[in-house]
């Protein structure tokens, strides 16, 4: 069954649907808050996450784009525990900028992302949890952060820069 | 840090955890406080208007505070079914009948009070009246209209319930 159905069948007021979005959800939820942030705020923060999802859902109109509505709604819920740190993060590239292919791509396994992300920055690492880890596109990375496509673009060609040279780095070590 | 890489809340229990927002009471409260907040607002405003004599400076008192409480109940029902309680489709088409049960019987009600006190036809508490119904019959067309659409959506899905 698709996120679509059980959207549409949630609004409908269905109980059972609505397990089922947080039973296929939940793990990919707290996966993104805990790239973000440490464990024990994300157990917290995913909850909260899901409160808020559930008190919208009733008005989310194009169930068909349950994924990005409900990832922003969770980047909102990070931004919120992380405000000030997220106000203070530079913006060092230009909107736009384009994205070279990188041998690096192939390095980006998830282990080995999973290991390095940390170390990144936030807005970088946040599109590459979006983008690479939760699987969405450029198009709704940028709609869940809110930025045009082109600066998701230019912080993953940062985020893989970035990585890869912690990945070199911990290679030397 | 704890590196611990699983969310410590299994799905049920985090279902189980937003049951507070689910539950049928809670609903029911916060469209009862709007329906009843709105409707006991016009009974005591038609009342008021309707009052045959001039009246002593605390009985207007009494009829400004009860009109007032009556606005802060529909006001926190409007603000728990707008932002707290979610109301899915066929919860929305319930609450809509029951706005428009209430304001027909509160609208009877101020008219017949209205004539009991003098008024030949009550036309501001008509009007008014009129109003509210008008307004709750339209949201119980949209609340059909939405609860339909996601129903012809469904269908459009082949994900129909099963009957």
């Amino acid at each position: 069954m698709t996120d679509e159905v059980l959207v549409v069948r949630a609004q409908l007021g269905e109980r059972a649907a609505l397990a089922e979005l947080v039973a296929r959800w939940r793990v990919p939820v707290w996966t993104y808050v805990r790239r973000m942030l440490d464990a024990e705020r994300a157990d917290d923060v995913s909850q909260e996450i899901w409160l808020a999802v559930v008190r919208g859902l009733p008005r989310l109109r194009e169930p068909g784009r349950f994924a990005p509505w409900l990832f922003t709604i969770a980047r909102r819920s990070v931004t919120d525990r992380l405000r000030g740190q997220y106000a203070r993060e530079p913006e060092t590239l230009t909107a736009g900028e384009a994205t070279a292919e990188d041998p690096v791509e192939a390095m980006v396994d998830r282990a080995g992302l999973i290991s390095a992300l940390a170390r990144l920055p936030l807005l970088e690492r946040e599109v590459l949890v979006l983008h690479y880890l939760e699987d969405l596109s450029v198009e709704d990375c940028a709609q869940v952060c809110q930025v045009p496509a082109g600066t998701v673009k230019s912080r993953l060609s940062r985020a893989r820069r970035l990585l890869r040279a912690h990945l070199e780095e911990g290679d030397r070590s | 840090m704890n590196e611990r890489e699983e969310p410590r809340l299994s799905a049920r229990e985090m279902v189980e955890r937003l049951e507070p927002s689910l539950g049928i009471g809670r609903r029911v409260r916060a469209v009862a406080a709007l329906v009843a907040g709105v409707a006991g607002a016009l009974f005591v405003v038609a009342l008021w208007w309707s009052e045959p004599g001039p009246l002593p400076g605390r009985t207007q008192v009494a009829f400004g505070m009860f009109t007032a409480f009556c606005l802060v109940w529909a006001c926190y029902g409007g603000w728990l079914v707008r932002r707290r309680v979610p109301l899915f489709a066929t919860d929305r088409v319930i609450a809509a009948w029951i706005g428009l049960a209430a304001s027909a019987a509160t609208t009877v009600l101020a008219v017949v009070a209205a004539v009991q006190r003098g008024a030949a036809v009550p036309w501001p508490v008509l009007a008014v009246g009129g109003l509210f119904v008008a307004a709750a019959l339209a949201l119980v067309v949209r609340a059909h209209g939405r609860r339909a659409a996601l129903l012809r959506r469904l269908r459009e899905l082949g994900g129909e319930r099963e009957r």
